[in-house]
């Protein structure tokens, strides 16, 4: 067989290997790619920045396991943000499949970590079916759709929740979807009630959120594992995200070179089909 | 009659909450449309009721017929009922101590994982199709394959001489959002419409039929 006809045919167990050794090695061995800020991560750094100690700001977790490699490490991010600015989180999520459970995690996490009190720095409301009408109802009365948190503590006794009972008492909002709930909240919070928000969101959905930025609907965007990066970087704490991006450089540029090398052997296959035909 | 009674239902649930948005009133938006609201939360929990019940008939039958594959069925219903029981009982979420109840376990020790997994079977597929399909047979597919390599090299900060990076947003703010902008005004057009057949009834999906 050919050396053509080998590549053409290659065993795709052989690019299976470099992929997980592409994706497997950095993580064991990071190496430290340098990662630059774009414009719409940084907005919403200073945006945050910006913000009174003591404001509140709520960040929506409608993403389940599989989309967590992605967006939990911007939940992390943002949430260590605002701990260090002294701003209040109050969490929740309309997503059935562990979106409650992605904040929970995230916030007894870093609440560990920086010593902030359940109740009084940040909350977890928990899950909501029916988006998006408990979002229009959130737009009047937090405690009537979530009378409890997701611990089962009554809502209305927590210190925190005595202050936020509609989104007027909202500062800042960021949504985290890796689902069509990402439009729901800016279609009727952002839209209907002039909310100022921002998103979180996979690699793969972002680039239907650009149309949003653009619109000033957003006010930033963090799109996949290099926007929670990006965040790292900007809060000088890099973490998973930043040591992710290493095996997303050696994996794209492997994907890269795996399309070119399949053109290259397309462009050679077409020409010898061609010069067998004219030849006779 | 009855169809003519969800016809008047699905008019009046449907147009209220236009005129709630249209028209200021108190009793209007707080009192009617509030109540609305409210009652499509409820209305969708139920819906979660009615999944559960699909799943286990489609799998109670699967397991009576020892269909190929039954014995996933089994596993399928004892994962579903342990969980459910678990989180019901017990409740979800971590306790005041730190430690986490059954459900949240059992969520972060198994389901998490084989979601995570599941998904990230996509690199490698992608990788392997890629290499095989992805070639510039066309113009368009040329176009196409020119603008994914500048994103994936945008996105891992590489090119920086060849102002790759620059372009990466440029692609990404400019024709990529015209494209997408017009998508989304498209699909809005449509889903009025549809909205609109639905409140006139001139679309019944509630009646398990349309005409």
């Amino acid at each position: 067989m050919s050396l053509l006809k080998y590549v053409q045919n290659l065993d795709r167990r052989i690019i299976f290997l470099f992929v997980g050794l592409g994706t497997v090695l950095p993580i064991i061995f990071p190496i430290g790619f340098p990662i630059s800020v774009t414009a719409p991560v940084q907005i919403i750094y200073d945006r945050i920045e910006a913000m009174e100690p003591g404001s509140v700001l709520l960040l929506s977790f409608d993403y389940g396991p599989s989309s967590a490699p992605e967006l939990t490490p911007m939940a992390d991010a943002v949430m260590r943000h605002c701990a260090r600015r002294k701003i209040k989180v109050v969490g929740l999520s309309y997503l059935i499949l562990g979106g409650a459970d992605m904040a929970e995690a995230v916030m007894s996490e870093v609440g560990r970590d920086l010593g902030l009190e359940y109740g009084v720095d940040y909350v977890n409301l928990g899950f909501k079916s029916g988006a998006p009408a408990p979002m229009i109802r959130l737009a009047r009365d937090f405690h009537g759709v979530f009378p409890l948190d997701n611990r089962g503590n009554k809502v209305a006794d927590l210190p925190l929740m005595r202050k936020v009972r509609s989104y007027a008492d909202i500062d800042f909002i960021v949504e985290l979807a890796a689902t069509m709930l990402g439009d729901y909240w800016i279609n009727v919070v952002n839209a209907r009630f002039g909310e100022e928000m921002a998103m979180g969101t996979t690699a793969v959905s972002a680039p239907r959120y650009y149309a949003f930025l653009e619109s000033g609907q957003l006010t930033g965007l963090m799109g996949g594992l290099k926007g929670a990066a990006e965040y790292e970087v900007l809060i000088n704490q890099r973490g998973i995200a930043a040591r992710g991006m290493d095996a997303q450089r050696i994996v794209h540029i492997m994907i890269i070179l795996f399309v070119l090398l399949g053109n290259v052997i397309f462009f050679l296959e077409r020409s010898t089909k061609k010069y067998s035909l004219l030849s006779g | 009659m009855q169809k003519q009674v969800a016809v008047i239902i699905a008019f009046v649930a449907g147009l209220m909450p236009i005129i709630g948005f249209f028209i200021p009133a108190r009793v209007i938006r707080e009192t009617i449309v509030g109540t609305l609201d409210n009652w499509l939360i409820i209305v969708s929990a139920f819906a979660l009721v009615l999944g559960v019940e699909s799943v286990v008939k489609v799998n109670v039958l699967k397991i009576s017929r020892r269909q190929k594959g039954w014995f996933n069925s089994v596993i399928y219903l004892l994962a579903l009922f342990l969980m459910a029981i678990f989180g019901i009982t017990m409740g979800i979420g971590e306790r005041a101590d730190g430690s986490v109840t059954p459900f949240t376990w059992m969520f972060r020790a198994m389901v998490d994982p084989m979601t995570s997994t599941m998904f990230s079977l996509l690199a490698f597929f992608i990788a392997s199709a890629a290499f095989r399909a992805f070639r510039a047979r066309t113009v368009e597919a040329t176009l196409l394959l020119v603008a994914a390599t500048i994103v994936m090299l945008g996105r891992i900060d590489i090119g920086a001489a060849l102002r790759i990076p620059e372009l990466t947003e440029w692609i990404m703010n400019t024709p990529n959002m015209a494209a997408q902008r017009g998508i989304i005004i498209g699909a809005a057009l449509g889903g009025a419409s549809m909205a609109l057949r639905v409140i006139l009834g001139i679309e019944r999906p509630y009646l398990g039929q349309s005409d």
